[in-house]
C-alpha cells in the first residue's frame, strides 16, 4: 500500500519540479514586467526540441545540451522582447497578453512544420539499476530530475535576493518610474527578465524532453500546469512558484492515480478556480495587497 | 420631429451576411460549401466583437461553447426529437448558461488570469465530452442527422446555405441592434472606466456578465448550424487551437464595431480554403498576421477600411443634424425637495480608520437645497476620504450620511444615481472611446442590463424614448457649450471641454446634487475663470446643489456660499467663505501663522 502511494507521490514530485520550474521562469517575467508570457510554454518545447537535437540528432554529449540550450532559448525570448513587446510598452495588459499568447501559437506552428511527424523521443541522462530507497525504487533520472530541478529553482531564489539584478527587477515591479530614477533601465531590465526566463524555460525543456518526449502539444501543457502554479504560489514570489508546483504535480499525480487520468486535467481547474477565488493573489504572495 | 425613424444602418451586417449567402447560391456546390462554413465563422467573430472588443475579456474558451451548442442541437434532434429549428434557441440558451457559468470568473480577473481561467475551462469541457461517451460518443464522435424543417430534409450545398444564411443574419441582426444601442455604449463604457462607470449605474460586473452570456449564446447558436454540416460531430475539432484562432476573428477584423467581426471571421476562414496548396502554413501565418495587426494596425482591418474611405470622401458628409432644443425656463425645484431645506446633504459625525490613520474623525457638514458648499483643507486632512464615503467609493465605520432623509450608508455608489446624486472626478473620467452625446446619455441613468438592451430596440425602431433622451443630452451638452463636439469622440477633446463634458453628464439626468471633486484641477488658468461661471450658471438655471473639493481657495471662496475647512479629519471651521479664510486657525493650517494666544 505504502509503495504504491509513495510511488505515486514520487512521481507527483517529479513532475511538480518541473512545473515548479516553468511557474519560475514566468515569476521572473512577471515580477519584472506584471505580465505572465503566454510564450513560455513554447520556449520550453523549443528548448526540449533543441535537446533532441543535441542528444539525439547530433550526438553530442548530454552536458552540452544543459550548457547550451537555456542561454540559447534565452537569447531567443530576449529577441522576441525586443521585436515585439518592446513595442507594446505602452499598450495595457489586454494587449499584451494576445500578443504572447500569439507569439507562443507562432513558435509551436514553426516547430510543427519543420518536425510535423511524431512525439520525439530523448534518452535519459542516468540509465543505471534504480536506487532503492526504505523499498521505494528511484530511478536515477527521476531522482536527477526532481534534484537538478529544485536545485536550480533554490539557485534562482537566491539569486533574486541578493543579486543587483534581482534588485533591479523588485525595484520594477514596485514602482517602475521610481527605479528609472534610481539608475535601472527599464529596456534592459526587461530585456533580462524576457533572458532569464527564456534560459529557464530552455531548461525546463532539457530536464522534460526524455521523461514526456517532445512534441507541440508540451508548449501547452506547460504553459498551463506552470500558470496554475504561480497562481497558486502567486506570480510575484519565486518561493510560491515551487511550493505551486510541487502542490500541482502531487495533486494531479493523485487524482490520475485514484480517480481516473481524465480527473488530471480538472484537477489544475479546480485548483487555479479555487486560488483565484478564495486568494487571487496567490499563497505566498509578498504583501497582502496595496491601498488605491 | 414625432415620427418614427428605424435606425436602418443596423441593418448593415445581417444584409451582408444575406448578400454572402446570395453570392455562394451563383456559384457552385463547392463555394456554398465554403459560404455557409464562413457564415458561421462571421457569427463568431461577431460574438466575440461584443467579448472581446467592447467588454475587453479576452477568452480562449470560443471553442467549447461552439461544442456545446453543437452537441445540444445534435442530442435534442436525436434523443428528444425535438425539431432542428427549436433545437437553434436552445443551442443558444445552452451557451448562454455555459457563458454565465464562466462569467462568474471571467467578471473578476483581468488580462493573464482570465485568458487562463477560460483556456482551462475550455480543455475542462473538451474532457468532459470525450469522457461522456454514453451521452456524446466520445472521441468517435457522433452521426448529426439532416436537419429536417417544414418536411423538407435539407441535404444539399444549396439548402445549407440558404439555411445557415438566414439563420445567421437573424442572430447577427439581435447583435447588432444590442450592441449599437445603449447596451452596447453601456458595455464599451463599463470596460473603459470602471469607477465612472460605477458611478452612472453601469454595473460593470452586470454588464460583463451579460456579455460573456450574449457571446456565447451567439457563439452555441453558431455551433448548432455547423453540427449537420460537419455531418459526425467529435470533440476535437472543437480545441483550444479552435478557440485561440477565433480569438484572432475581432483582432483581425477589428474590435470596436460588428463590420470588423464579420471581416475577421470571414476572412480568416475564407482564406485557408483559398490558399489549400500551403494549408500547412496557415496556423503560423495566422499567428504571425495576429501580432503584425497587434503591432502595426490595432484597429484591425475595419479600421483601416474605415481610414481609406475616409481620405477618398474627405469628410464630405456632416454628422446628422441634431433636432433644434427647446428653450428651456428656468426648471423650479421640486416640491418633494423644498421640504430639506438646508438639509439636503446630511454628514454627521463620520468615522474613517486606515489601520491606525484616522482619516476622518466625526467629520459632520450640510448642503442646503440649491447651496454650493465647498470643503477645502491641506493634503492629508481627509477631504477626499469624506468626498468618498459620501460618493458611495469607501465605507464608513461610522457616522450618518443622507441624503433627502435616505440614508446613503451601505448604499453602493452606482445606487446614487437614482436618489438625485451624481459627481465629476478629479481625474477626469470620461469615456473615451464613444462620443460625447453617448457620454451623456449614460448619464442620464436607468442603465440597469436589462432596461439597456430593451432601449437598443427601442433605438433601433425609432422609438420614442430614444429620441427624446437623445433631445435632453444634447441640451445639456448645449448648456456646457459643447453642442457643436456632440458627435466628436470624447478622448479627443481638450482637458478643458473634458470636464465641460463631464459636467453635462453629472446635470443631464437633472439631479440634485453634484458632488465636484477638483473640478479645476490641472485646467488652463485662462478657462477656470469660465468653468466657475458655468458651474454658477448651472447653479442658478437648474438648481442643482453642489458639494465642491478644491485647492484653488481663490476659485472656492468665489464660488461657494458656505465652506467647511478641514484638518487632520476633523471639521476646523464653517461658515461663509470670506470670513472662513480669515479665521486664523485657518490662517495658521495654511500658512503657518502663529495662532494669537
Amino acid at each position: 500500500m505504502l509503495g504504491e502511494l509513495g510511488f505515486v507521490l514520487l512521481a507527483g514530485v517529479k513532475f511538480g519540479a518541473l512545473y515548479a520550474l516553468a511557474a519560475l521562469g514566468l515569476v521572473v517575467v512577471h515580477k519584472a514586467t506584471k505580465t505572465v508570457n503566454f510564450a513560455h510554454g513554447a520556449f520550453a518545447m523549443l528548448g526540449a526540441f533543441a535537446s533532441f537535437l543535441i542528444v539525439v540528432k547530433w550526438q553530442w554529449a548530454y552536458w552540452a545540451a544543459y550548457l547550451l540550450v537555456p542561454p540559447a532559448i534565452g537569447l531567443v525570448a530576449a529577441a522576441l522582447e525586443f521585436v515585439v513587446l518592446r513595442r507594446l510598452r505602452q499598450a495595457d495588459m489586454f494587449t499584451v497578453v494576445i500578443a504572447t499568447i500569439f507569439l507562443g501559437i507562432a513558435l509551436a506552428e514553426a516547430f510543427r512544420l519543420t518536425y510535423n511527424t511524431e512525439l520525439l523521443a530523448v534518452p535519459a541522462l542516468f540509465t543505471g539499476p534504480p536506487l532503492v530507497v526504505e523499498g521505494l525504487f528511484i530511478t536515477r533520472d527521476t531522482a536527477w530530475v526532481i534534484a537538478g530541478a529544485l536545485a536550480t529553482a533554490v539557485a534562482c531564489i537566491i539569486l533574486f535576493r541578493y543579486g543587483r539584478f534581482g534588485r533591479g527587477m523588485r525595484a520594477m515591479a514596485a514602482n517602475i518610474r521610481g527605479a528609472q530614477l534610481c539608475g535601472y533601465s527599464i529596456d534592459g531590465v526587461y530585456m533580462l527578465a524576457w533572458f532569464l526566463g527564456g534560459a529557464l524555460a530552455g531548461l525546463t525543456g532539457v530536464f522534460i524532453a526524455p521523461v514526456t518526449g517532445v512534441s507541440v502539444d508540451l508548449a501547452i501543457s506547460i504553459i498551463t500546469a506552470g500558470f496554475v502554479a504561480g497562481v497558486i504560489g502567486g506570480f510575484d514570489s519565486p518561493q510560491g512558484a515551487i511550493v505551486g508546483g510541487l502542490l500541482l504535480g502531487i495533486a494531479e499525480s493523485l487524482a490520475a492515480a485514484y480517480v481516473s487520468s481524465a480527473m488530471k486535467n480538472c484537477v489544475s481547474f479546480l485548483l487555479l478556480f479555487v486560488v483565484l477565488m478564495w486568494r487571487p493573489e496567490g499563497l505566498f504572495a509578498e504583501r497582502a495587497g496595496r491601498s488605491v | 420631429m414625432s415620427e418614427r425613424r428605424p435606425d436602418v444602418s443596423a441593418l448593415g451586417p445581417a444584409l451582408l451576411i444575406l448578400f454572402c449567402a446570395a453570392v455562394g447560391l451563383k456559384l457552385g456546390s463547392y463555394p456554398q460549401y465554403v459560404a455557409a462554413i464562413a457564415i458561421i465563422s462571421m457569427l463568431a467573430g461577431i460574438a466575440l466583437v461584443v467579448l472581446v472588443g467592447l467588454g475587453r475579456c479576452i477568452t480562449l474558451a470560443s471553442g467549447s461553447f461552439m461544442a456545446i451548442g453543437a452537441y445540444v442541437s445534435t442530442l435534442a434532434v436525436t434523443d428528444l426529437r425535438i425539431p432542428y429549428l427549436a433545437t437553434l434557441v436552445l443551442a443558444a440558451a445552452a451557451g448562454g448558461c455555459a457563458g454565465w457559468l464562466i462569467a462568474f470568473p471571467g467578471t473578476r480577473f483581468r488580462g493573464h488570469n482570465l485568458a487562463m481561467v477560460t483556456l482551462v475551462f475550455q480543455s475542462v469541457c473538451i474532457i468532459l465530452i470525450r469522457e461522456s461517451t454514453w451521452l456524446t460518443g466520445g472521441a468517435e464522435g457522433i452521426h448529426v442527422p439532416a436537419p429536417r424543417l417544414f418536411g423538407l430534409t435539407v441535404t444539399s450545398d444549396r439548402s445549407f446555405l440558404i439555411l445557415i444564411g438566414i439563420a445567421a443574419a437573424a442572430m447577427t441582426l439581435l447583435v447588432t441592434v444590442l450592441v449599437r444601442g445603449r447596451f452596447g455604449k453601456n458595455l464599451q463604457a463599463a470596460a473603459g472606466n470602471e469607477i465612472a462607470a460605477e458611478a452612472f449605474g453601469v454595473s460593470v460586473r452586470d454588464y460583463l456578465t451579460a456579455a460573456f452570456i450574449v457571446s456565447s449564446a451567439t457563439i452555441g447558436f453558431a455551433g448548432a448550424l455547423l453540427a449537420p454540416r460537419v455531418r459526425i460531430l467529435d470533440p476535437d475539432s472543437f480545441g483550444v487551437l479552435d478557440s485561440i484562432f477565433m480569438l484572432a476573428y475581432p483582432i483581425v477584423g477589428g474590435m470596436q464595431s460588428i463590420w470588423g467581426g464579420l471581416l475577421g471571421g470571414g476572412g480568416l476562414r475564407v482564406l485557408p480554403e483559398l490558399l489549400r496548396p500551403v494549408a500547412d502554413y496557415q496556423e503560423l501565418f495566422f499567428a504571425t498576421l495576429v501580432i503584425l495587426v497587434v503591432l502595426f494596425f490595432p484597429g484591425g482591418l475595419s479600421d483601416l477600411i474605415r481610414r481609406a474611405c475616409a481620405l477618398v470622401v474627405k469628410q464630405d458628409r456632416l454628422p446628422a443634424a441634431e433636432p433644434a432644443p427647446v428653450e428651456r425656463p428656468p426648471s423650479p425645484v421640486p416640491a418633494k425637495y423644498k421640504q430639506y431645506a438646508d438639509e439636503l446633504l446630511v454628514v454627521e459625525g463620520v468615522d474613517k480608520h486606515f489601520d491606525a490613520l484616522h482619516a476622518v474623525n466625526g467629520a459632520s457638514l450640510r448642503v442646503p437645497v440649491g447651496g454650493i458648499h465647498g470643503l477645502i483643507g491641506p493634503n492629508g486632512a481627509g477631504k477626499t476620504s469624506l468626498f468618498n464615503i459620501i460618493s458611495g467609493f469607501l465605507d464608513a465605520d461610522g457616522g450618518k450620511v443622507a441624503f433627502a432623509d435616505t440614508s446613503l450608508l451601505g448604499l453602493r455608489a452606482r445606487d446614487r444615481i437614482r436618489l438625485g446624486m451624481t459627481r465629476t472626478f478629479q481625474n477626469v473620467a470620461i469615456f473615451g472611446q464613444l462620443s460625447c452625446l453617448e457620454n451623456v446619455i449614460i448619464g442620464l441613468g436607468r442603465n440597469a442590463v436589462l432596461p439597456a438592451m430593451a432601449a437598443s430596440f427601442d433605438g433601433f425602431a425609432g422609438g420614442m424614448a430614444s429620441a427624446r433622451e437623445r433631445r435632453r443630452a444634447f441640451v445639456a451638452l448645449e448648456s456646457v457649450g459643447l453642442a457643436d463636439q456632440a458627435q466628436a469622440r470624447a478622448g479627443s477633446l481638450s482637458l478643458g471641454d473634458q470636464r465641460r463634458l463631464e459636467l453635462a453628464r453629472a446635470i443631464v439626468s437633472e439631479p440634485r446634487l453634484i458632488l465636484l471633486d477638483e473640478p479645476v484641477s490641472g485646467v488652463a488658468v485662462s478657462e477656470v475663470e469660465d468653468l466657475r461661471q458655468l458651474l454658477l450658471r448651472i447653479n442658478a438655471e437648474r438648481q442643482i446643489a453642489m458639494l465642491v473639493v478644491e485647492h484653488n481657495i481663490p476659485f472656492v471662496t468665489m464660488l461657494c456660499r458656505s465652506l467647511s475647512v478641514m484638518g487632520a479629519g476633523r471639521i476646523l471651521a464653517e461658515g461663509k467663505p470670506a470670513e472662513v479664510v480669515s479665521l486664523p486657525i485657518v490662517r495658521q493650517l495654511y500658512f503657518g501663522e502663529e495662532v494669537a494666544a
